[in-house]
């Protein structure tokens, strides 16, 4: 066996030049799927961290029932001691506490729905990024109670600025009273995401809570993990820990299924990609494979005819095929590191663009994973294996006075 | 049925006959022959006349239309492929016109090759390899790769991976087509001696006067029967 593959790997570098070019064809095929992986796990992590990072939070928990209906009477149970649990969770990174209510806001010159956040400043700046995207202003500076933060879609709607008076109109909780409070804007913020830049009010926890009546309940805690694909495993205790007493803790897939969705179609174009890869891994192992065979038919012939059996020679064949393979993935191994380091450095630069819903903050950076340079390449080599049978078949049945019809 | 009696090889009405863009073309016409262990001997005749495919037929390289071969007393259509591979291995060595050694594998590798597939362990392989290319006159180009050989170097070589495991039949096509008259020469009066040595037989397929010359039996071959079978005395 070692001396087939001894035999191989002569074989294979006989003809350097072919060989080379065989394996930089396949090698790219291979840098190109393992680029186009990373690029792929780059954007989604981008996407998750667009979505959760705004506003939404890796994880949260809800009274059940509360997001089929809003109801702002359906306030998490026990939010002291579930506050207590994820403070000591090792997963989890930071939270955040929030009442959210529908609400109207106005000013002089005009008036709009929106969402009413009540939230801890403090807290929030460790989970989302809101208070990165203020674009005039500040988030929350001080501790004027009637400091409130709206987007920026909200602001030309209104036709105000920071500074100006805008008054929330709310409904109580327990009385169905409205209320009004008047606030001043300190702070206008701008996601690119049209739903939120629109229709979100933010004020601190304390003043929503009482116009809610609600006391020092909560309709909902944000979630930041310390890894993100915390959040995609369901096989966690954090789900049933904190999915009890009337409770229920959701990650960002449940919230956005939108954009599992298009996570699952990326797969799909993976595999699609993977397979024309294949294809042409197929057709390049087979034509050199068939160029070396016909080139070397005498060669198989006098091995044949000094007693190599049919099996030797489909060995040999195999074996050849499993070497051209090895170059080409350290060729293609040896390329996407180029390709990705290159990358690396500069980014890619999609800021600002919304995306199923998210908006792109940061630049977009492949991501190296080793399963990438593991599994990809050994799943070339494997193929080449599996392609060479077909030659190495042909070579192995081929009649030694065909292979060998210009001597004996 | 063994039909030995000190026959190396023993052909009975041997026919094969190809079909080539739909005509007929009989290359050999019912040959019947016998050679003994240890002779030197030729079959001669005229480009066409049916050497080659009796050289194929009688290593099992091809299979007879009809007829029977037998070598060492063993019938080869009664074998198996993979049996006939075997037997091959162990019972024919052979040297070709253009030389044919595997030009990746050094001259040790070459030689040694056969005695692999016999599954002959390394130490006595190398010894039997030093052994045999001291015979051929190539002691000291072990490590070296055929290309780098002249064409007489590379046919001694050839010889010696023929012999080296040791064969009851040499068989060699048009051995010294591709050489000097003087390396010609050389080389069929060392197969020559190496055959009075060794006892193994030789048969030729050739245009060579050399050959004939020097082989105690000499087949002539014409339009794929056997015009002569002289012996000399």
């Amino acid at each position: 066996m070692w001396f087939d593959i001894k035999l191989a790997w002569r074989n294979v570098l006989r003809n350097k030049r072919r060989t080379v070019i065989a394996g930089i064809a396949i090698g790219i095929g291979l840098a190109c799927l393992i680029f186009y992986d990373g690029l792929i796990i780059g954007m989604e992590e981008l996407s998750i961290r667009g979505s959760t990072e705004t506003f939404l939070g890796e994880a949260q928990i809800h009274r059940k029932g509360f997001l089929d209906t809003w109801d702002t009477a359906l306030t998490i149970r026990e939010s002291r001691k579930v506050i207590d649990k994820l403070k000591t969770d090792s997963r989890v990174q930071d939270y955040s506490p929030r009442t959210l209510a529908m609400a109207m806001i106005s000013s002089p010159a005009g008036v709009n729905s929106v969402q009413l956040v009540g939230l801890d400043p403090s807290r929030e700046r460790h989970v989302t990024r809101i208070n990165d995207a203020i674009m005039e202003g500040a988030f929350f500076e001080g501790d004027n109670p009637r400091d409130i933060i709206i987007g920026s879609e909200l602001a030309r709607i209104l036709q105000t600025g920071l500074g100006d008076r805008v008054v929330i109109t709310v409904s109580m909780t327990e009385t169905g009273d409205l209320v009004q409070e008047m606030f001043r804007i300190s702070g206008i913020y701008h996601f690119s995401i049209k739903e939120m830049d629109q229709g979100m009010a933010l004020v601190r926890l304390p003043v929503a809570q009482t116009m809610l009546g609600i006391d020092d309940r909560i309709h909902e805690i944000a979630v930041r993990f310390t890894q993100l694909q915390y959040a995609s495993r369901k096989d966690l205790p954090f789900w049933t820990t904190y999915s009890a007493h009337g409770n229920e803790a959701v990650s960002w897939e449940d919230r956005l299924p939108q954009l599992k969705t298009l996570f699952e179609m990326t797969g799909t174009f993976r595999a699609v990609l993977a397979f024309l890869l294949i294809v042409v891994v197929i057709f390049g192992i087979i034509n050199t494979l068939f160029m070396s065979l016909y080139e070397r038919l005498f060669e198989f012939g006098v091995l044949r005819a000094v007693g190599t059996r049919p099996w030797g020679i489909f060995r040999l064949m195999v074996a050849e095929s499993g070497s051209l393979g090895v170059i080409s993935a350290i060729i293609g191994v040896i390329i996407s590191l180029i390709l990705m380091g290159l990358i690396s450095l500069t980014g890619i630069d999609y800021r600002g663009i919304e995306f199923a819903g998210t908006t792109f903050h940061d630049l977009l950076y492949p991501v190296m994973r080793l399963y990438q340079f593991i599994i990809y390449p050994a799943g070339l080599l494997v193929f080449t294996l599996l392609v060479g049978v077909y030659p190495a078949a042909v070579a192995a049945r081929m009649p030694v006075t065909e292979a060998t019809r210009r001597s004996l | 049925m063994n039909r030995d009696n000190g026959s190396i090889i023993r052909t009975e009405d041997l026919k094969k006959t190809y079909h080539d863009s739909g005509v007929d073309v009989n290359a050999v016409r019912g040959v019947d022959f016998e050679i003994h262990s240890g002779e030197f001997s030729a079959i001669v005749g005229p480009s066409g006349s049916g050497k080659t495919t009796l050289l194929n037929l009688i290593s099992g390289l091809d299979t007879p239309t009809s007829g029977k071969v037998w070598l060492k007393g063993k019938l080869l259509s009664n074998m198996s492929g993979r049996r006939l591979s075997d037997f091959r291995r162990d019972h024919i060595g052979f040297i070709f016109q253009a030389y044919n050694l595997i030009p990746v594998l050094t001259v040790r590798e070459n030689v040694e090759y056969i005695m692999m597939l016999q599954g002959i362990e390394k130490t006595e392989r190398h010894k039997r390899v030093g052994n045999m290319l001291n015979q051929v006159g190539l002691s000291g180009m072990e490590d070296r790769l055929p290309p780098k050989l002249s064409g007489g170097q590379q046919q001694r070589v050839a010889i010696a991976r023929a012999m080296v495991s040791r064969p009851d039949l040499i068989l060699a096509d048009e051995p010294t087509a591709n050489l000097d008259s003087e390396t010609g020469s050389d080389l069929i009066d060392m197969m020559y001696e190496l055959n009075q040595k060794t006892g193994m037989a030789f048969l030729f397929s050739t245009h060579d006067p050399m050959v004939r010359e020097k082989a105690r039996r000499v087949i002539t071959l014409k339009d794929g029967r056997i015009a002569e079978n002289n012996i000399k005395k």
